[in-house]
């Protein structure tokens, strides 16, 4: 299976976590929900969903950890049947990056915890290049967009 | 805010459904995610009550296909309306890169709309971010109710539209003016991309 990512500088570390870890999908987003990268999933739609889950369900655990703890909880793990599941905030600058990721029983929740310190480590040495700055979209764009929102709607 | 993967050519924006109580947010989102084919649509989610009330957020995830050589896809979220999940609209408003206002015609639901409206100023603020600067549409959803239960658009507009932002009348459970929201809020995010005030 191939990893993807939407920026380069996730790349190297979360490569090197999918491969030491031996974990069956990973994916890394930003707090509101918007992937960075990615490894097993099949369409980028549930990469989406999985995305605005995992999103939800770091926000909403660290808000009943300030609740009731006076401070946010920053990880979850869930064990399944046959999969686990791993969620952890990865530390960057003054915000952080989210990870969730999927494994059975060719990785272990220690395997999973250690290499998960790595990326932490990995990833808040990096500095992200500055995106591109200026216009990403050509501004006659009006056109493609109506006519594939009216393709969506069947009304071309 | 958008993410724009200038390698992959990918842009992925989030699309906040936002509005009081029962004014029909995931009303809108099931219409959409009913006419929308298969391919080009994710598994709508829901996490509501048992009595499908919006608990923490509806999301539709969309892909619009190829924009000016960009894929382009739209996350719809919509935020529970009840005045005591005001915890949960501030998270789920985290990012959005556009939202829509769906506010509730009905005459007796104006406080309703007016205080949603202040709660989206302040959640925005609350999250650093200037509500002059974020694309909004406003719908004015039910007009198709009688009208002695209704405000017209231009009464809506006095009592809500200050900033003077697009604005469509809708029955968001037929699809009227669900088609129209969604492509406004579409170009006003796109808009600010291609201006460069997206990333």
């Amino acid at each position: 299976m191939k990893l993807s990512v939407a920026e380069n500088w996730v790349e190297a570390p979360l490569k090197q976590f999918v491969d030491e870890a031996r974990v069956q999908l990973a994916v890394l987003l930003n707090p509101s929900g918007q992937v960075l990268g990615q490894f097993g999933f099949a369409s980028s739609v549930d990469v989406m969903t999985a995305c605005a889950l995992a999103a939800a369900t770091t926000a909403s655990s660290a808000e009943l950890g300030r609740q009731v703890d006076g401070r946010p909880f920053s990880g979850l793990h869930y064990v399944g049947n046959a999969r686990q599941i791993f969620l952890g905030q990865v530390p960057m600058g003054t915000s952080s990056l989210i990870l969730l990721t999927v494994f059975d029983s060719e990785s272990s929740l220690g395997l999973v915890q250690l290499f998960f310190q790595e990326l932490c480590a990995a990833i808040a040495v990096i500095v992200p290049k500055e995106a591109p700055s200026g216009p990403a979209l050509a501004e006659d764009f009006e056109r493609e967009l109506n006519r594939n929102l009216a393709s969506m709607f069947g009304r071309s | 805010m958008s993410l724009v993967n200038y390698a992959a050519r990918e842009i992925t924006c989030k699309i906040v459904y936002y509005g009081p109580g029962r004014s029909g947010k995931t009303t809108n989102l099931h219409y959409i995610y009913g006419q929308v084919p298969t391919d080009r649509k994710g598994q709508m989610v829901s996490l509501a009550t048992q009595t499908d009330r919006t608990l923490f957020f509806d999301f539709l995830p969309l892909d619009l296909g190829i924009i000016s050589g960009f894929t382009t896809r739209f996350q719809l979220y919509t935020v529970p309306g009840q005045v005591y999940y005001q915890t949960t609209r501030r998270l789920v408003l985290q990012g959005a890169d556009g939202v829509v206002f769906v506010a509730d015609s009905q005459a007796r639901q104006l406080d309703e709309n007016v205080e949603s409206m202040q709660d989206l100023h302040a959640n925005l603020a609350d999250h650093g971010v200037d509500a002059r600067t974020v694309p909004l549409v406003i719908q004015y959803n039910k007009q198709d109710l009688p009208p002695d239960l209704i405000m017209t658009v231009p009464e809506l507009e006095d009592a809500l539209n200050f900033r003077g932002v697009p604005s469509f009348a809708a029955d968001a459970l037929h699809g009227p003016g669900v088609f129209e929201t969604l492509r406004a809020v579409s170009e006003q995010v796109l808009r600010k991309l291609s201006t460069g005030g997206g990333g």
